[in-house]
């Protein structure tokens, strides 16, 4: 049962034709967006536009690569919405507190990290529901993030920072670099290494994964501790791209962030990943954001817009579960 | 079944087609935005981002700035963020038309940091940049290499000035209240400085909590307040909606609190006219959205502008209330425009 649910996720199941659209419904609707767009405004299909596109994304991406791995293990992690502006403002914290720059970005990481690893043991350890967990410290971080800056935002004026945000090695922008390398580790660990597969086999059915003696409670575990990494890498980013660490809550991109998920073909009921979907998930609502901006079509059909998206692929992966 | 197949296909091919027609459109919409053509202005082009559309404030400027475009015949883009708080999806909106050819930008920040990075290659283009409404910081912008050709808001201390002034004619001292925006705010900060410095030593501020410029919380939160302290004599809320909120709370407790608040969003005069909220500082974001624009227009054509344009406000109590009303979103005594009488092309 575990291996045959293991492989349907690493995709070597033999599909029909709507089946095959739905796994791969992420990048045909960016390629769709990305015609449209094309054809609406001579704006959108420029390296500019393209470059500019792909550094905004970079953020989303990030967390959704969190995101699915949680959702690989059936879990949901709601905390992703304060723990970000978290990282965010440890950062904020220790470089105007003083510390070395280097320092002050692995604090964040870490931060985001212990977040992830204290859902981790509420959710696997204590065998407490996913969503409330999550709910709850999406609360309780967002507090404790109030109450270290004040409420304020904290100006971060590094120099270092505007250039990882703004710079590059020649036209590869360092933001797509890092989305990569955080795509490619998530990639690499999810369907090549035991790990992954413990993942994935606990995601799709936990008892039979259990019975199979796979760990998995450290599956579960892990799966929230690297979604809080990813956070925390998010918020270097983020205090990179605004220039400071502002301690609001963003539902917004916790919200995209499941969306990039459910768009690229992982099911919230666990047992199924791709990551080439979810980065694609999330690099579509980047550009549907993008194409409206550039046609300066009204801010209020965008939400109609993202959220149509998230409905036509959720009604698609209806294809895939036979 | 192949009839099906055809047939479906076919549908989903026209829906292709009809969306790509509507945006089609849509882009043409823009185009034909920019004016009558053939009039040789619509080379102006101005981008103005905002936090976001909800708040009747920013719409009002977004209405202010677009009305604006369309009198001088200029193409106005105006964009914004989803939330009140969201710094990345309004620094997204930013760094995507940055990349474009705009000629003049207008920015209302989240925070005093978060647009600066996407603006630093704005600036590096030596396009002019303007600050509206809420101050961004100077030196981290200068760190960034980006300088803004002036400052168009309104005063909030000054607001905050005139409410304290307002709440403590009415109730002459004793215990109040403050409703705060959102935790770190600066606008809502420097509203509540502004009351502080009117009546300091006169009225004794019991409670101060925020209710992060939400109408159902400044309600929940007023209730907890009037229980907590029901001797209180004045209620000042940083902003209408806060206000709208306190005002509900201070009826449904069956008193008779005054509840001075700023903005003056039409939920605000219209409860100033029916004796709900007592005055409201209003100001007129309308009227930041076209000199905005006015400005811009001055940039564009190489002309200079003031380094700081200060928007006008004024208090609104119950006789001047349906005045204020008749005239939304304009301001409906004239008032002091050093951009008055730009022209596109002129």
């Amino acid at each position: 049962m575990a291996a045959a649910v293991t492989t349907e996720g690493t995709g070597r199941r033999r599909a029909s034709v709507p089946a095959t659209a739905a796994r791969y419904a992420a990048p045909i609707g960016l390629l769709v967006v990305f015609v449209v767009f094309f054809i609406a405004t001579p704006d959108f299909l420029t390296v500019g536009n393209i470059t500019d596109l792909l550094v905004s994304a970079s953020i989303l991406v990030m967390l959704a690569m969190g995101q699915q791995l949680v959702i690989t293990v059936a879990g949901i992690d709601l905390s992703v919405g304060s723990n970000l502006p978290w990282a965010a403002a440890l950062l904020g914290f220790a470089v105007s507190a003083g510390w070395p720059l280097p320092l002050a970005i692995v604090l964040a990481i870490v931060g985001g990290g212990v977040v992830g690893l204290v859902n981790g043991v509420f959710t696997a350890r204590l065998g407490m529901t996913d969503f409330i967990v999550t709910l709850g410290s999406l609360s309780v971080v967002s507090g404790i993030t109030l109450l270290l800056t004040g409420g304020n935002t904290v100006p971060v004026s590094s120099g270092f920072l505007q250039g990882l945000a703004l710079g590059g090695a020649g036209p590869i922008r360092w933001f797509w670099l890092v989305a990569l390398i955080g795509a490619l580790l998530v990639a690499f660990c999810l369907f090549w290494t035991r790990t992954g597969t413990a993942m994935l086999a606990t995601g799709g059915n936990i008892d039979a994964a259990r019975g199979a003696g796979v760990n998995t409670t450290r599956a579960r575990m892990l799966a929230y501790t690297c979604s809080g990494l990813f956070c925390g890498v998010a918020g270097v980013l983020l205090v990179a791209r605004t220039g400071g660490a502002d301690p609001s809550m963003q539902t917004n991109l916790l919200l995209s962030s499941i969306a990039a998920v459910v768009l690229g073909g992982s099911t919230l009921s666990g047992g199924r990943a791709s990551v080439v979907g979810s980065a694609a998930g999330a690099i579509l609502l980047q550009s549907l954001v993008n194409g409206f901006t550039l046609l300066g079509i009204s801010q209020y059909y965008q939400p109609i817009a993202v959220g149509g998206v998230v409905l036509a692929a959720a009604l698609l992966s209806r294809f895939q579960r036979k | 079944m192949q009839i099906a197949g055809a047939f479906t296909g076919r549908r989903v091919g026209a829906y292709v087609a009809v969306g790509a027609v509507l945006l089609g459109s849509a882009a043409c919409n823009r185009g034909s935005d920019s004016g009558p053509a053939g009039n040789g202005k619509s080379s102006v082009r101005i981008a103005i981002v905002t936090r976001d559309f909800t708040n009747p404030y920013w719409a009002a400027l977004r209405d202010g700035a677009i009305d604006e475009g369309k009198k001088q015949g200029v193409t106005v883009n105006v964009q914004a963020g989803e939330t009140e708080t969201d710094s990345a999806g309004e620094n997204a909106k930013i760094s995507t038309l940055a990349v474009q050819n705009y000629n003049c930008f207008g920015v209302v920040p989240v925070n005093a940091t978060n647009v600066i990075t996407p603006l630093a290659p704005v600036a590096k283009k030596k396009t002019p940049i303007l600050n509206l409404d809420t101050q961004i910081d100077p030196k981290a912008s200068k760190a960034a290499g980006v300088s803004y050709a002036s400052f168009i808001g309104s005063d909030n201390l000054q607001a905050g000035r005139i409410a304290g002034t307002e709440l403590l004619k009415k109730v002459k001292g004793g215990d109040v209240a403050i409703l705060q925006g959102i935790a770190g705010e600066q606008n809502g900060i420097n509203r509540e400085h502004g009351f502080a410095a009117a009546t300091s030593g006169k009225l004794n501020v019991v409670a101060k909590q925020p209710a992060d410029y939400d109408q159902s919380k400044g309600q929940t939160v007023t209730e907890g307040i009037l229980r907590a302290h029901p001797n209180i004599k004045g209620i000042f809320a940083a902003n209408d909606t806060m206000g709208l909120g306190a005002a509900k709370a201070v009826q449904n407790a069956g008193k008779k609190i005054p509840v001075v608040s700023v903005d003056g969003i039409t939920a605000a005069l219209k409860s100033v006219q029916s004796g709900g909220l007592d005055a409201t500082v209003t100001q007129y974001p309308y009227a930041e959205g076209q000199m905005a624009v006015q400005a811009c227009i001055r940039l564009a054509a190489k002309k200079s502008v003031p380094a700081r344009i200060v928007a006008p406000i004024a208090l609104i109590g119950k006789d001047d209330a349906s005045k204020a009303l008749a005239s939304f979103p304009k301001p409906f005594k004239p008032y002091d425009n050093p951009l008055a009488g730009t022209k596109a092309g002129g």
